[in-house]
């Protein structure tokens, strides 16, 4: 059979998901806090050819030795292997809405491993009760005057407990400390995640980790400043976005022309090589 | 099937509600006492997809992998900031110069009377049974006194002055005066209320659902608390929407809506590839 036959229909299997997940940046171009999604393409573990050899020894009986000679790799296709979310800030945004608290990077220690910055995030109450994260700090308060975030997830003080205020008449400061009026209510919980990249990303794009996230002001090295009256706006690049939903396009069609090529051959094949009458 | 063409109809339509919340700002323009809307989205749910067991690549993030279906709008929040006053020297116009502080207007419901609240101070004298002369809105319903009861005078009247605390006295051309108290009430929490129209509120059906009471919303400024009444005769509140803010949002939701148009055409494109396989 031709090998490549299913390297291409994998070629286009992939390139359908990374168009998939491009979509899903685009569509998210306006959502505060997204982080956009990028996806790493990989191609199969390789396989080792080899040519199976017959050489005839010339002796009286006809001798023969059989042998292997190496031919080389082949890949067989290729997958998307990850989708990583890339944690630059996004940019700032007024709104004047009190409830709208943008969390801004300052100076991030960074992983000796991987080199990348480490992440800060607000934490909420996520489903079954378990610590979520989240970089959106378009918040609102539920009728009971709980902070929580759009989706209705409890905002998190340091402590790990909920935030109740009277009013949305509340201001906070730089360091994420909410005053009502003369008084202190609440600090917001804010946590570090040293390597964002092993965050899973769940339920409406909230980030969950194994264990919980330390918090972030135990943390040295750690910047950051809460900015009242202000979103963190997507990261997502629609340009650049538009730009790699062409070339995965793009790809996909190339896949698809090696495919039809495939499928000319094989037509070859059935319809020439196997003709009965001349 | 393909999901980049659900991704980005999931996504347009809810582009479409903003954009009729962003043109429901821009008709309001001109509307005394009218306070603007933002809505902001949020991310759709997450799907995992997992990727074959015997992939033993290394990779940063927990297994399989992960992508949205789209962007939805979260919530609406209205600003409460005091729009910008405008002078009208005609007097019965007033102004509320404190946030969150509402006139008190008897409308006719289907249940008989009912208060609800209003920024819009622009009111007028109608003639009532004999003599009498009740102080109304713009759309003819009563402005409510402390007591709950239909502002009247008996007439004729032609000279209004107002005191800081709400007091409205009307004189007589023969001398005679007559007060009235105009109901001022904050309203706390004023994106829990319900909106009856662009500038009058009411209390929400669902309070018991919601686990709270009138108490928690409103608070009547009566007594020695009338000091905090801000009010000014003569001059009405602008609304607060802002022009440009609001041309840039609709410029941009509009062009999200066609890169996400552009989303579908091009998933059209690739469905009609795998349709020309052969």
């Amino acid at each position: 059979m031709f090998r490549g036959f299913y390297t291409a229909g994998s070629g286009m299997i992939a390139q359908q998901r990374r168009t998939e997940l491009l979509a899903n940046n685009m569509a998210n171009a306006n959502t505060p806090g997204f982080k956009t999604d990028q996806s790493s393409i990989r191609s199969f573990p390789e396989m080792y050819l080899s040519n199976l050899e017959t050489t005839k020894v010339p002796v009286q009986n006809g001798f023969q030795m059989k042998g292997l000679s190496p031919i080389g790799p082949i890949s067989t296709g290729t997958y998307m292997q990850e989708t990583l979310p890339l944690f630059t800030q996004g940019q700032l945004r007024e709104t004047e809405l009190t409830t709208d608290l943008a969390l801004v990077d300052g100076a991030l220690p960074v992983d000796r491993e991987t080199n990348q910055p480490g992440a800060i995030f607000y934490t909420l109450e996520g489903s079954n009760g378990q610590r979520a994260y989240t970089k959106s700090g378009n918040f609102a308060l539920n009728p009971e005057g709980y902070l929580t975030s759009a989706a209705g997830n409890y905002v998190l003080d340091e402590t790990g407990e909920r935030i109740q205020l009277p009013s949305d008449d509340f201001q906070v400061t730089k360091k994420g400390v909410i005053q009502y009026g003369d008084f202190e209510v609440a600090t917001l919980g804010i946590s570090f995640a040293a390597r964002p990249g092993t965050l899973e990303k769940r339920d409406n794009g909230l980030f969950y980790a194994q264990t919980d996230l330390p918090d972030a002001n135990g943390i040295q090295g750690v910047n950051y400043s809460v900015q009242q009256g202000f979103i963190e706006q997507s990261n997502v690049d629609a340009s650049r976005t538009m730009t790699d939903m062409m070339t995965a396009y793009r790809a996909f069609e190339a896949n698809q022309k090696v495919l039809q090529a495939y499928d000319r051959s094989m037509e070859k094949a059935v319809s020439e090589i196997g003709r009965v009458n001349g | 099937m393909i999901r980049t063409m659900t991704t980005a109809v999931n996504t347009m339509n809810q582009l479409q509600s903003n954009l009729d919340i962003i043109g429901n700002n821009l008709s309001n323009i001109n509307t005394h006492g009218y306070k603007n809307n933002q809505a902001s989205f949020q991310e759709m749910l997450y799907q995992q997809f997992n990727n074959d067991k015997a992939d033993t690549a290394q990779r940063q993030s927990p297994e399989g992998i992960r992508y949205g279906v789209g962007a939805m709008l979260s919530q609406t929040q209205m600003n409460w900031k005091v729009g910008a006053l405008q002078v009208t020297d005609r007097n019965l116009d007033f102004a509320l110069t404190e946030p969150k502080q509402y006139f008190n207007i008897i409308k006719q419901g289907a249940d008989g009377p009912e208060t609800v609240y209003t920024r819009q101070g622009n009111f007028y004298l109608s003639p009532g049974t004999g003599n009498q002369v009740s102080l109304v809105d713009g759309e003819g319903n009563a402005v409510s006194d402390r007591a709950g009861n239909a502002i009247q005078f008996t007439g004729p009247v032609d000279q209004f002055e107002l005191k800081p605390d709400g007091t409205l006295v009307a004189a007589s051309a023969n001398g005679n005066e007559q007060t009235a108290e105009l109901a001022v009430t904050v309203i706390e929490r004023p994106n829990l209320m319900t909106r009856l129209s662009s500038t009058h509120f009411t209390l929400p059906e669902n309070m018991e659902e919601m686990n709270i009471t009138e108490t928690d919303i409103l608070t009547e400024l009566t007594g020695a608390n009338t000091a905090e009444i801000g009010i000014q005769q003569g001059a009405l509140e602008g609304s607060n929407v802002d022009y440009q803010k609001e041309m840039t949002d609709l410029i941009n939701v509009q062009r999200s809506y066609q890169f996400n148009s552009r989303t579908v055409s091009i998933a059209d494109q690739m469905l009609g590839l795998i349709n020309n396989i052969r």
